[in-house]
């Protein structure tokens, strides 16, 4: 095979290389994203510990994760789904604006209490503070792990 | 998104750049592919004229400048935006329009010819014109679009606008092979059918995303069989008579194709319901069988589907030659350049540049490139859809997919056709297809997803329940809310309806840069 | 792929499923894709060699206009087929023998390929040779083209004799080396002059002259012309008979003695016996010497229409045979019948089972039959071209097993009555000449019927010697008369002429 024929086929055969290069790369970054993520339990913004519970749903002692939005009640599209019978279908809801934790009562028949305060509206929330909505208590704490704030 | 994404200290005030460390390192394999593909065909040129090798240049310097050029343009842009976006998804996007700028390069150059003033424009240079827009176009949206609130809110008015554009498509269109596909205003002409999938799609995001608790829940049921619910049961037969109604006026049977998957795919996502897809592909079925038997174009793409060499001369002479040219390939390809015998000096493959690019890369790449081409958009809609999976909530998450479902459907429906899989259509393959409509289109597509992409844009309002009615027309006013399956079990207190949120649903954005 | 939401689902908590289903249409798209590399791989590499040889390719065409065709030689290397340039350099065909016409074809500028020069073209042209892996190392090389030369299993001796002895009659002679599928003659008369539709200069008028010619000589009767069989069909309902095991050797009809003279009845229609057959009750090899139809009827009705129909597919009836030239397909009977075998009726299957009725027949395909009789029961598939040569050297077509039809004994009981049907004194009246001297040989004359007038074509199938066979053959001679008048002394003359060649 003649020398230039050859080098021909090696820039052909380079152009393939290159693009399996390419996805290759993107392949790596795929995959190290994805175990970074199972790795680091999430970025969370806040997690919700569960205090009192009399009808187990849910359970005493759990840990939720929130996300800067979580709406709290009985029906089963809220993130967080309540069974209680003085709990409303759409309760509250807890947002994370800026800095801070915020939770708004959404109109329910009985209300929302923190730290055993009614809420009217809008009322911040700290971390420690005691949500409680129906007869079950919500701890808002911090999240797991503080550096995985992006 | 690790670490390395740390922001530089803020430039002139507001601008704040952020580094954009794996799109830099991945644009820079773009830049190396594309520098030794324009080797390579040049290389190959060099072949055909025998003693006349002059060296490892590249084919169409001036392009490839200009190309390589833009790329860096965006890539600082985005940067200097500062915003914390997908960094996937451009680098991919631009290796797409590499290979669509090679391809251009190596088809005979007047495949294509546009006068603009004193200069003649060829397949290439229009090309690239295009790309420079899309690209514009998609930078330009991932770093201004802030808030999806003009999208979120007049869907109805996103709808109307639709079908608008698609009546006056039906009835000003120009008639090219039997097909009304083009409108033309003035000098500027172009498929509206591209920018109506994008409207489709953020039509939808907005109507699944509101409605979406009724349409998991609840079901009208005929017999065994549970069905959406009643009210929404229609919209969906609107959708599948617009899609007919598409295939029947203008012949585009891609345009009808691609509408309806993605219909089916974004109220599955929206859902859940398994029994929707069904539904959705017996309608389908339905609806194809009518149209085999009334429609001819219909009639005619699926029987040389079925067997192109019965007429091999006629209508099935374009899928045939798409074969060959696949055979031709094999394994490794026959090089850029280097494949697409010419007969007489005419291409085997009419309409290459627009119907039948994969057929030409299928040939001159061989099947190691075609399984990379494909590979490349699976990256666009696997980065598409995991922007929907973990975006803020169900509207944008609803508009990412579908956005991507766009693009990974489309170059589906079009390599399948080439590859009589399923019958020819007559759509393009994005990114790489010659056609401007086509490349801007998806250019706003890539910039939404960018934009979508972005962790700090404005979160979205908390859910709301309007009434009925309401939901029924999406004026969201406040009625009597929809009480919901477990306000059945009232509590012990007289049972109150409870009072709507008050209009405080909009949260201000968070100021600057560090917030989500 | 999988699809991290932000927040998986713990402890309660559950996030919106949008995640999950996103994903399932994620998974959707991923197998959508999948199927696609599938489907470039099966067009790419799989069907990437049949494909790059179809005669519209541009490839195959693009080639053809520039690079100088392989050569057509013939078993012993002579040139059958070659090249010369004209005033402008540019090359064209020449072909050496006339005979040779109906097989090769030709290659024309204007008018494009027949033959073997269109069924072989990629090769000839260089534009693949079929290797798979050769087509994808060839691409590397500065010219990719490589025609190859073919060599041809045909002996010129014998496909000139073949074509004198036809004569000014239209016929075909087939001769196959049952053992491993070789043609070694494939005549059809007329001939017509390839060399002048090859010629730039005269390919008008040598065109057009091939195709006015009344007596369609484009037509290549060896392998596209169906003919009624006659007699010779009954070596089919021998295979069939036997093959099933409806019939032995010794098989007998009672009522055959009566039936001789008064003829057979079936289905209320009446059956008679050709002139000169006593009125005697046969078995498997006397029926054969005599040629007795009514045997042969009995015989047939008793296999059952079924299978008759399948011992003949397992021949190749019923479809075009896959061989190097296109041919027709032979048929036992008209498609569509609703009876068993697809016959329509019982009177169709007996006259069938003698060579009457609608059966028609390809030269190559009656050819076949005595193969199979010939090979121990098992068919070799039938090839021209024994061997390719190009830039990288010879490659031997091998020999390929179509399939095993019947047993060694039953072939061998079939060829002891082909025996008789030539050696045996009964025999000789109807197959004159066919015996070769100091060569055991079988074989079968037919006569066929067309109804009307006219002279009946003249058959003989047969092979030698019967141990070992080296060479079958397949004779017609349109309207020739009997089968010993034409067909039967030629063929032995031609099997002779092959003894002779091959010094045994």
């Amino acid at each position: 095979m003649d020398p230039f024929l050859l080098t021909v086929w090696i820039v052909r055969i380079l152009f393939l290389g290159l693009l399996y290069l390419f996805l290759f790369r993107i392949a790596r970054a795929l995959v190290g994203d994805l175990r970074a993520a199972a790795r680091e339990p999430g970025a969370e913004l806040g997690r919700l510990v569960v205090v009192t519970s009399p009808a187990g749903e849910p359970a005493e002692g759990t840990s939720l994760a929130l996300d800067a939005i979580a709406t709290i009640g009985r029906d089963v599209n809220n993130a967080v789904v309540v069974e209680d019978q003085f709990v409303s279908a759409e309760h509250a809801i807890l947002t994370f604006r800026g800095r801070n934790w915020y939770v708004e009562d959404l109109g329910s028949t009985n209300g929302t209490f923190i730290n055993g305060s009614p809420v009217d509206g809008v009322a911040p929330v700290g971390f420690g503070d005691v949500v409680q909505v129906g007869q079950v208590r919500l701890r808002l704490e911090r999240p797991r792990s503080d550096a995985g704030r992006r | 998104m690790t670490a390395a994404t740390a922001s530089l200290p803020a430039i002139f005030g507001g601008i704040r750049p952020r580094a954009r460390w794996r799109e830099t390192k991945l644009l820079a394999v773009v830049a190396a592919t594309i520098l030794v593909g324009s080797v390579s065909l040049e290389l190959t040129r060099q072949v055909a004229v025998p003693g006349e090798a002059t060296g490892l240049h590249p084919a169409n310097p001036l392009h490839l400048a200009i190309y390589l050029g833009l790329l860096l343009v965006a890539h600082v842009v985005l940067i200097l935006s500062g915003r914390r976006m997908d960094q996937i998804l451009f680098p991919t996007v631009a290796m797409l329009g590499g290979i669509s700028l090679l391809l251009m390069e190596r088809l005979p150059r007047n495949l294509v010819v546009q006068s603009v003033g004193p200069w003649k424009l060829g397949l290439g240079d229009v090309q690239l014109a295009w790309l420079i827009l899309s690209f514009v176009l998609a930078t330009g949206l991932a770093v201004t679009v802030r808030s999806d609130r003009w999208l979120r809110l007049y869907k109805y008015t996103w709808a109307a606008a639709g079908v608008a554009l698609l009546l006056a498509t039906f009835v000003l269109g120009d008639e090219v092979n039997g097909q009304r596909l083009s409108l033309t205003l003035g000098p500027i002409s172009g498929q509206p059918s591209e920018l109506l999938k994008v409207i489709l799609v953020v039509f939808l995001a907005g109507y699944l995303s509101e409605n979406r608790p009724l349409l998991v829940e609840e079901s009208t049921r005929v017999g065994p069989i549970s069905l959406p619910p009643l009210p929404f049961l229609a919209p969906m037969v609107a959708m599948w008579a617009i899609a007919l109604g598409i295939v029947v006026v203008q012949r585009d049977l891609g345009a009808a194709l691609l509408f309806f998957t993605v219909f089916l795919a974004l109220l599955y996502a929206a859902t859940g319901r398994p029994g929707y897809v069904v539904m959705g592909v017996l309608l389908f079925l339905v609806g194809a069988f009518v149209m085999y038997q009334l429609v001819p174009t219909v009639r005619v793409r699926v029987d040389i589907w079925l067997d192109p060499f019965k007429d091999r001369t006629g209508t099935g002479y374009q899928v045939i030659q798409s074969l060959y040219a696949f055979a031709r390939g094999g394994l490794l390809g026959t090089g850029l350049g280097a494949g697409l015998p010419t007969v007489n000096g005419v291409l085997p493959i009419p309409a290459v540049h627009t119907d039948f690019p994969l057929a030409a890369l299928g040939e001159e790449l061989g099947l190691v490139g075609i399984m990379a081409i494909l590979g490349l958009f699976l990256v666009v809609i696997e980065r598409g859809l995991r922007i929907a999976a973990s975006a803020a909530d169900d509207f944008r998450a609803i508009l990412a997919a579908g956005l991507a479902l766009v693009i990974g459907t489309q170059a589906f429906i079009i390599a399948a056709g080439n590859l009589k899989l399923i019958p020819l259509t007559g759509i393009t393959l994005p990114f790489i297809s010659y056609g401007g409509s086509s490349l801007l289109v998806n250019g706003i597509i890539v910039g939404l997803l960018l934009a979508l992409s972005d962790r700090g844009v404005e979160p979205p309002p908390p859910p709301r329940r309007p009434g009925r009615l309401a939901r029924l027309t999406g004026l969201g006013r406040p009625a009597a809310a929809h009480p919901g399956p477990a306000a059945a079990r009232s509590g012990p207190s007289v049972p109150v309806p409870p009072r709507t949120p008050s209009g405080a649903a909009e949260l201000a954005e968070p100021g600057g840069g560090d917030g989500g | 792929m999988r699809f991290a939401t932000s927040a998986p689902a713990r402890g309660g908590s559950t996030r919106r499923p949008l995640g999950r289903t996103i994903g399932h249409v994620g998974l959707a798209l991923t197998v959508a894709f999948a199927g696609l590399a599938l489907g470039a791989g099966y067009w790419q590499v799989l069907r990437s060699p049949d494909m790059s040889r179809e005669p519209d390719n541009p490839l195959v065409i693009a080639a053809a206009r520039n690079v100088v065709r392989g050569q057509i030689v013939d078993r012993n290397g002579k040139v059958l087929a070659s090249n010369k340039r004209d005033a402008n350099g540019e090359p064209y065909r020449v072909y050496t023998d006339r005979t040779f016409s109906t097989v090769i074809g030709y290659a024309s500028r204007q008018y494009g390929t027949a033959g073997l020069e269109r069924s072989w073209n990629s090769q000839l042209t260089g534009a693949s040779n079929g290797n798979p892996i050769g087509d994808a190392l060839r691409k590397f090389q500065r010219n990719p083209y490589d025609p190859q030369k073919l060599t041809l299993g045909i002996s010129s001796a014998l496909q000139q004799a073949a074509v004198k002895g036809l004569g000014s009659d239209r016929g075909a002679v087939v001769m196959i080396d049952p053992q491993t599928g070789e043609i070694l003659a494939l005549a059809s008369t007329p001939i017509y002059d390839s060399s002048a539709i090859a010629n730039p200069a005269t390919q008008d008028q040598g065109f057009a002259a091939a195709r006015d010619n009344k007596a369609q000589p484009l037509l290549t009767r060896a392998t596209q012309g169906l003919y009624v069989p006659g007699s010779v069909f009954k070596i089919v309902t021998d295979v069939a008979g036997l093959g099933s095991g409806q019939i032995t050797p010794s098989t007998t009809f009672p009522q055959q003695a009566q039936a001789e003279k008064d003829g057979l009845v079936v289905s209320g229609f009446r059956i008679h016996e050709h002139p000169g057959v006593p009125s005697e009750t046969f078995d498997l090899t006397t029926a054969t010497e005599w040629s007795s139809n009514i045997w042969y009827a009995l015989a047939g009705l008793r296999t059952g229409g079924d299978n008759l129909a399948s011992f003949a597919a397992r021949m190749g009836f019923g479809k075009p045979l896959d061989f190097d030239l296109p041919t027709a397909s032979s048929q036992v009977t008209n498609p569509g019948g609703t009876g068993p075998g697809g016959f329509s009726d019982l009177v169709e299957l007996a006259n069938a089972s003698y060579g009457q009725a609608e059966t028609l027949v390809t030269p190559l395909q009656m050819a076949l039959v005595a193969c199979t009789v010939a090979n121990q029961g098992i068919l070799m598939k039938p090839h021209l071209v024994i061997a390719t040569t190009g830039r990288d050297g010879t490659h031997k077509v091998d020999p390929a097993e179509l399939g095993r039809v019947i047993g060694p004994d039953t072939a061998s009981a079939i060829a002891a009555a082909m025996q008789a049907a030539v050696e045996s004194s009964i025999g000789s009246q109807f197959t004159t000449g066919a015996k070769v001297p100091g060569v055991t040989t079988a074989g079968k004359s037919g006569t066929a019927q067309l109804g009307g007038t006219g002279a009946p074509h003249s058959w003989f199938i047969g092979f030698a010697p019967v141990d070992h066979p080296r060479i079958a053959i397949a004779v017609i001679v349109e309207k020739g008369g009997r089968g010993g008048a034409r067909a039967a002394p030629l063929a032995g003359d031609l099997m002779s002429l092959f003894f002779k060649q091959a010094g045994s």
